[in-house]
């Protein structure tokens, strides 16, 4: 646990480092492309089209039941959380082995390489945020204040992302093959959180699989509390933080104990 | 009297290299029960200290361990056995560009690099001209790097590990690069350090370069300490035994 306060302790003392590295992922993305930040919205709107096509008018997947949001805003609120932790967890797993040529050389608090690369994703997160705000408008969406629960859950959803982060960061320093399984993980996994179906359709007997895997509580919650105006399910939130907690530490401790070794395996 | 401002005690440093990087190789491995862990000895049993002010020349054939005891100093590795303790603030001069990205600008490479380097933006504000101005860049101070000749580079580089103000400052063979005038200016601000009291360490296969600036000088051969002592009395032990093998 002292480890912990360490940790924070020593990213404090190095905040302006993480800034300054935060802000040369989001410039050189800026400056290598014509169009610039505006894959970070096209990316998504695109996907949202094709997948809308695919799966509301070809396979006529329905949204939550007793109400009349458009397939594309139910795939949108779903769909931008998952691809923020989807972008985040790859880019995590590959931001030490892009950066041996310093952990080779320069003493710095290590957890600033994970950190950087979430937080910049989560600055493209926020422009991609945009589209679905003017669409909420031009479709009427109604919202309430039970639209602040969007706040703590997504701090549980990074909570979860910076634990896993700091496990596949570490591990695919030491073995390169992470970072295609990885891929792989991601790709199944989102077919076993509800994304592009409601969680409804889930039958009774399988529920426990979705109750423990956070990102389907995550991204459900997302819809309770945007699209249904209503709290989030408390219980399964509940099980949700704890397990993302758990990792946050486990994947903290695995870090810090490979942490000595780095340098020496690139 | 006053602590070394490094000391090594006993300091072995083995690395267990995985023999196989990939899955792909590595689970036919294990079922053959081939051994998948290599250890490998890079220094044996070093002792030497280093006192405050001191410039430090490593010499050694390449492989022996040399960049090793940098990074054991720079605190990047830990050591296997035997302790390694350093008081003071140590400044890598890192090599060409490590630190810096290509699509930023040298402006804000300056920054990004004096921020992994642990200084301050007001310290970085404060010194930017001067940084500039030693590095001779104004002219491309608002260009990608990636436009940047290596000489460029290195000079930018150079710039902004010396306006850290370590208290230890490493050089890793950095000097080889570059033209002459800015070597010799590099080589002057060096001496302006060690009349500051800044602890150097430096690694370089130019023995004219170790017994000029150097005040002490350690020689490692196949990972262990061969010699340790006067830079030119060093420095021709070095090179006997060199020739002799």
């Amino acid at each position: 646990m002292s480890d912990i306060f360490t940790e924070i302790k020593s990213i404090i003392k190095w905040h302006e480092l993480l800034w300054q590295m935060v802000g040369r992922e989001v410039k050189a993305r800026y400056k290598q492309s014509i169009l610039g930040y505006f894959w970070v919205i096209l990316n998504p709107l695109a996907q949202m089209l094709v997948m809308s096509f695919a799966f509301s008018i070809i396979l006529r997947i329905p949204t939550n039941a007793a109400s009349n949001i458009p397939y594309s805003i139910f795939l949108f609120v779903g769909l931008l959380p998952w691809n923020l932790f989807s972008n985040s967890l790859s880019s995590a797993s590959a931001s030490l082995v892009s950066s041996s040529s310093l952990i080779t050389k320069i003493y710095f608090p290590r957890t600033i390489l994970v950190l950087s690369t979430i937080i910049a994703k989560i600055v493209d997160f926020l422009f991609a945020l945009s589209i679905l705000a003017i669409y909420m408008i031009a479709y009427h969406i109604p919202i309430n204040l039970n639209i602040l629960w969007v706040i703590p859950i997504f701090l549980i959803q990074q909570i979860f992302t910076l634990g896993l982060s700091l496990f596949f960061a570490a591990s695919n320093l030491i073995y390169r093959d992470i970072q295609y399984l990885l891929s792989l993980i991601l790709t199944l996994w989102l077919y076993i959180t509800p994304v592009i179906y409601p969680a409804d359709l889930v039958p009774e007997r399988f529920r426990i699989i979705f109750q423990l895997n956070p990102m389907a509580v995550i991204i459900n919650a997302y819809r309770q509390t945007i699209l249904g105006g209503g709290p989030p399910n408390y219980s399964s939130l509940y099980i949700g933080l704890l397990v993302s907690l758990v990792t946050l530490f486990l994947g903290f401790l695995y870090f810090k104990s490979r942490e000595k070794i780095f340098a020496d395996n690139i | 009297m006053e602590k070394p401002i490094i000391e090594f005690q006993n300091v072995t440093k083995e690395f267990s290299m995985n023999s196989q990087k990939t899955f792909k190789e590595f689970l036919p491995a294990l079922f053959r029960g081939e051994k998948t862990v290599n250890r490998f000895t890079a220094l044996k049993d070093i002792n030497f200290k280093v006192k405050r002010g001191e410039t430090l020349g490593i010499i050694g054939p390449n492989g022996s361990g040399k960049s090793t005891i940098l990074k054991l100093v720079a605190k990047v590795m830990s050591p296997t056995n035997g302790k390694v303790t350093v008081r003071g603030k140590v400044s890598p001069l890192i090599e060409l560009g490590a630190g810096f990205h290509s699509e930023l600008s040298g402006r804000e490479n300056i920054y990004l690099n004096g921020a992994i380097l642990g200084l301050k933006r007001k310290e970085i504000d404060k010194n930017f001209k001067s940084i500039v101005d030693f590095a001779e860049l104004w002219d491309f101070v608002d260009q990608p790097v990636k436009h940047y000749s290596t000489g460029m580079y290195m000079r930018l580089g150079f710039a902004i590990a010396v306006h850290v103000n370590p208290e230890i400052l490493i050089i890793d063979e950095i000097l080889a690069v570059g033209d002459t005038k800015f070597q010799e200016k590099c080589f002057k601000r060096m001496e302006e350090f060690k009349k500051q009291g800044v602890t150097i360490l430096f690694v370089s296969h130019d023995i004219k370069q170790i017994t000029k600036f150097c005040t002490k000088v350690i020689y490692i051969r196949e990972s262990n300490l061969a010699a340790i002592g006067n830079p030119k009395k060093i420095s021709q032990f070095y090179l006997n035994d060199q020739e002799n093998k």
